[in-house]
């Protein structure tokens, strides 16, 4: 046998026996679903925490452009028309697609659909939400494939990335005690998903979690991401008010107007209750300061 | 000793009349005024944040300071100022001027409405200057630079 054959047979049982195991998308069944009657009023509170319109669209018809330093992704229909959005999901494949990145065709969604966030969020809260996104319109809209280039392409290799960086527990370690705090934290790290913009995120497009909500440059357009722990370079001499105030009304403490892609994500926590506005402000306020 | 300071003053005229008699740059100029509405709703907003007790006589202030922005914004933003003095404005003030017009219109009546409601509490005061910083917040996204910092 030739040198090279050698070579290629070994990489084809490489292939076979640990790259493909190895990266195969992981499932929930229906067994690990708790047992949850549907509540669509709760749905909804989740869809406006998780601002879904923003990247999905007003109607969540999808279509839109997000370019990277890996490609252009183009964001899918998930408005519940059954053909070209996810009205023919379930409840677990909306479950496994939000908490593991897995699609219900059994391939692996790529992060820029922030399932490492999700992933912290409450199976119920899912199921909630799925009851609210049935309740409206369905858009039939067919959105075009990802434009990436090798080996982003390579969609299995989504699985090696996942051993990196899916990752459940919580990224500060919770007081355990404080009922606020906890609910900050799980509006922020979960569905809330501030970290995917104001952390910064390494060459492979995970997120350096040693440098949590520290600001960095802009994932998706010019200039940078504000870091918004309370180091005096972030919101150091915001006070949990001024934060609270912040996204309730769009104004800074020195009265400046929020901009950028923070509108949208302004709006959207200003239709929580106050309750949860302060809960993210005492979060935000406790995490470790970063320069 | 008259004379000295008939002297000294003179030279202190020389020195600093002409500068009161340069006229600012309009780009200057609109920076100051939306400098002044930016103060006039932090006095609203302390309050509203309750950092400040409430005070009627405060919010007229500062609602009069922005009907004074209101008149004279539309004013200071002329073609050939689209660039200079670190400006923030938008190149969509020029290419679309009618929707910066209607931006204005709908500040101007914000700002109208608010005085003539004269708040007397706090929950009137939110209720009142709710669409004036609405206003602010909607113009400054299509016309504002984004501040890239």
């Amino acid at each position: 046998m030739g040198r090279s054959i050698k070579w290629l047979l070994a990489g084809g049982l490489v292939l076979a026996f640990v790259f493909w195991p190895l990266t195969q998308p992981v499932y929930l069944s229906l067994a690990d679903l708790p047992d949850h009657r549907a509540d669509p009023v709760n749905g909804e509170q989740i869809f406006i925490a998780g601002g879904c319109t923003s990247c999905h669209g007003d109607r969540l018809e999808g279509g839109q452009e997000l370019k990277s330093d890996f490609g252009t992704f183009f964001v899918p229909n998930i408005s519940p028309d059954p053909d070209t959005g996810i009205g023919d999901w379930s409840d677990l494949d909306l479950v496994n697609a939000m908490m593991l990145g897995s699609s219900p065709g059994g391939l692996h969604y790529y992060p820029s659909f922030p399932y490492t966030s999700y992933t912290r969020m409450k199976v119920q809260d899912i199921i909630d939400l799925k009851a609210w996104l049935d309740t409206l319109e369905p858009v039939d809209n067919p959105v075009k494939p990802h434009d990436l280039g090798f080996p982003w392409s390579v969609r299995r290799a989504v699985g090696l990335w996942k051993m990196l960086y899916l990752e459940q527990g919580p990224v500060v370690p919770g007081t355990g005690s404080d009922p606020v705090y906890e609910r900050g934290r799980y509006l922020v790290e979960g569905a809330g998903h501030c970290g995917e913009c104001h952390t910064p995120r390494g060459i492979l497009g995970g997120l350096q979690d040693a440098r949590w909500l520290a600001g960095g440059p802009n994932p998706d357009g010019e200039g940078s991401v504000p870091n918004i722990t309370s180091h005096k370079n972030g919101l150091g001499s915001w006070s949990e008010a001024d934060i609270a105030y912040y996204l309730e009304s769009g104004f800074t403490p020195d009265f400046d107007t929020v901009g950028g892609s923070m509108v949208k994500v302004q709006e959207h926590i200003a239709q929580l209750p106050e309750s949860d506005r302060k809960a993210i402000a005492a979060y935000l306020k406790s995490i470790p300061a970063l320069p | 000793m008259a004379r000295k300071s008939l002297i000294t003053g003179s030279l202190a005229l020389l020195l600093f009349v002409p500068q009161a008699w340069a006229s600012e740059s309009v780009q200057e100029q609109r920076h100051d005024l939306m400098e002044t509405a930016k103060d006039a709703a932090k006095a609203i907003g302390g309050m509203l944040k309750g950092e400040q007790p409430f005070d009627a006589a405060v919010a007229m202030e500062s609602f009069s300071t922005w009907e004074n922005v209101a008149a004279k914004a539309g004013d200071l933003f002329p073609e050939g100022s689209e660039t200079g003095y670190d400006t923030e404005a938008k190149e969509t003030i020029w290419t679309d001027r009618e929707g910066f017009d209607v931006e204005l219109e709908t500040f101007s009546m914000a700002v109208t409405n608010a005085a003539m409601a004269a708040p007397q509490n706090v929950e009137e005061l939110k209720a009142a200057a709710g669409p004036v910083f609405d206003a602010c917040k909607s113009c400054h996204e299509g016309y504002r630079v984004e501040d890239q910092n």
